[in-house]
């Protein structure tokens, strides 16, 4: 067990490690000056200037020095910062984080809420109209792009209805992101659900549970939705990291403030030092979460003992 | 068929079909699920839209001013016009070969290198399969998302980069069903008895191992496409896919996003016809996957 986790810590500090490479490496597959890409929206700047500039970011450097530079500034938490109004990259980052990883969060428990009942309900009644209206709803939900669900959402409860606002970031804001980026996922695990309760509910430890005289509920409960749910908190880790994804797209439908949004401005704007940081701290999120949430899954299930 | 009761096999060791005697017998199969049926018919409405558009659509995608500006849907302009005037109907119907080749071509470009790594990998095994095994695992936790718009920032937005940078998000997932699908492969007798009887790595690559791996792969690359389109379509509505006038679906809807109150069939009827495409190819591979893996029956 402590081996396995130790083993767990060392490949997330290795998938970072890798990540810091490949973000330096990033700014040299751009085709072209990368310096000119980022400077050629704003100011007009003169060859000298481009120059001074390149010198700053050290991209006259050899590539491993860049590195080495790159890394030392890294771990003094400088990532530097943005080409335009030069605001340090970390804070800016870090000032929106939170907000994606409120997002996120709340969309991962409506997507288990919705997914996981209405998995359960159609496993558990399999080849009723029920089952096959669920799992219709489920192989519809996950072809409906996210922004498209979303744009709907907004155009029924908020202009419409009126009941909800288009966008900012107060709570009632984050209602419609989180809906419509659980909703967007909830079809994929309300699958996995199924699939994996047709396999408990077919054991041979149901039918003894039942001959026993156990009360359907306690069976149901006890027996199967436990085993059942094994295959579910095992794709956690997977399925955080999706919301991860699909945030970058939701944050753009509703404005919502967070790095998602960041990235695809900084995207525009060539801004590749914001770029580079989004790159670093999203990939930290990603790994550190789902290896949190696959130790979770360890210390549940008591019949793997991972040495 | 009597229902069987099997733990769920990982796509990478699905059983290549020899239950059935002929092609027709697995088509048989297939057509008998009604939702491949579904897709089907869905995917065909959809290469014969895409192939015949210019005859299919009453108008220039992209000619302005062929109505009144921001018209509902009405008698002639079915879906309406957009905010230049442009009959959204002909847009749409451009779109689909659009959507459709970014959709194929994304889906070659991660099958074929995914494919190429995990063969190699799986087949050669040692550090060549340590490296490169390593690598995908590690492209694997930065999400497909990242790696997309990572490639995007490099490549600057259009849609032929955002095609590629989706082809490539999803390589480290074909190499992994590959690698797992190989070493399945290389456990199996036929496979070392043609190994003992002399045959060439090339040989054994290409004439023994590959045409045994590729039907968990065409049923992972039949819902690859659905999943290659909602990335593209995703990329093009964030602006850094295909620009505008572009019949883009992705890029229709963002326009509309700015016609919302006023003008809600902008953005209603390209997601619709995303959702339409994307749910066919997921109904087919659905079908697929249970037509090649009978033990998953249910």
């Amino acid at each position: 067990m402590t081996q396995y986790i130790i083993k767990r810590i060392l490949s997330g500090v290795f998938t970072i490690w890798i990540t810091t490479m490949a973000v330096t490496l990033l700014i040299h597959l751009v085709p072209g000056d990368p310096v000119q890409i980022m400077f050629a929206q704003s100011q007009a700047t003169t060859p000298e200037q481009l120059e001074q500039i390149r010198h700053q970011l050290g991209l006259d450097l050899p590539i491993y020095q860049q590195y080495i530079l790159y890394m030392g500034r890294l771990l003094h938490g400088d990532f530097g910062t943005t080409i335009r109004g030069n605001q340090p990259v970390l804070d800016l980052l870090l000032g929106r984080l939170p907000n994606t990883l409120m997002l996120a969060f709340s969309s991962l428990i409506i997507t288990i809420l919705i997914g996981v009942t209405t998995g359960f309900f159609a496993a558990y009644k399999r080849g009723t109209w029920l089952d096959t209206t669920l799992m219709t709803g489920a192989i519809v939900g996950i072809s409906i792009p996210s922004f498209w669900l979303g744009l709907m959402l907004m155009y029924v409860f908020s202009i419409r209805l009126g009941w909800l606002p288009v966008s900012g970031t107060d709570f009632k804001n984050l209602i419609l992101p989180a809906l419509t980026l659980g909703l967007a996922n909830a079809a994929a695990v309300s699958r996995l659900t199924r699939s994996s309760m047709l396999d408990v509910l077919n054991q041979n430890y149901m039918r003894t549970a039942r001959a026993k005289g156990l009360a359907e509920v306690t069976v149901l409960s006890r027996h199967a939705f436990r085993n059942g749910m094994i295959n579910v908190v095992n794709m956690l880790g997977l399925q955080f990291t999706y919301m991860m994804g699909g945030a970058i797209v939701v944050e753009n439908v509703f404005a919502w403030n967070g790095i998602g949004r960041l990235a695809i401005q900084s995207i525009f704007q060539r801004d590749y030092p914001t770029i580079q940081g989004f790159i670093l701290i999203f990939s930290f999120v990603v790994v550190t979460v789902s290896m949190l949430l696959d130790l979770l899954y360890v210390w549940i299930d008591p019949r793997i003992s991972y040495h | 068929m009597t229902q069987q009761t099997t733990t769920p096999s990982s796509l990478g060791s699905a059983p290549v079909p020899h239950e059935y005697d002929s092609h027709n017998q697995f088509f048989r199969v297939l057509w008998r699920n009604s939702g491949a049926k579904i897709g089907s018919v869905l995917l065909i409405i959809l290469v014969i839209t895409a192939i015949f558009a210019s005859a299919i659509a009453p108008y220039d995608p992209l000619e302005l001013g062929v109505g009144d500006t921001l018209t509902p849907p009405n008698g002639e302009f079915w879906f309406g016009t957009d905010e230049l005037g442009r009959d959204l109907f002909s847009r749409i119907v451009y779109g689909t070969r659009l959507t459709l080749y970014v959709g194929f071509i994304a889906v070659g470009i991660s099958m074929t290198t995914g494919v190429f790594v995990g063969l190699v990998a799986g087949y050669s095994g040692g550090w060549i399969e340590t490296i490169l095994m390593r690598t995908v695992d590690v492209l694997f936790s930065f999400t497909e998302t990242l790696i997309a718009l990572a490639a995007v920032a490099v490549l600057g937005p259009s849609l032929t980069n955002a095609m590629i940078a989706v082809g490539i998000s999803s390589i480290p997932f074909y190499a992994r069903i590959a690698y797992g699908a190989v070493l399945v492969e290389k456990q199996k007798e036929y496979f070392n008895a043609a190994k003992a009887l002399g045959a060439s790595h090339p040989w054994l690559i290409v004439r023994h191992i590959l045409p045994n791996i590729l039907s968990p792969i065409i049923v992972v690359a039949t819902v690859g496409v659905s999943v290659a389109v909602l990335s593209a379509s995703a990329l093009s509505f964030l602006g850094l896919g295909a620009q505008p006038p572009s019949p883009e679906w992705g890029a229709i809807l963002a326009g509309g996003r700015d016609y919302f109150k006023r003008a809600p069939w902008i953005t209603t009827f390209p997601g619709v016809a995303i959702a339409l495409t994307v749910l066919s190819f997921n109904l087919l591979g659905d079908g697929l996957r249970e037509a090649l893996d009978p033990h998953q029956r249910r």
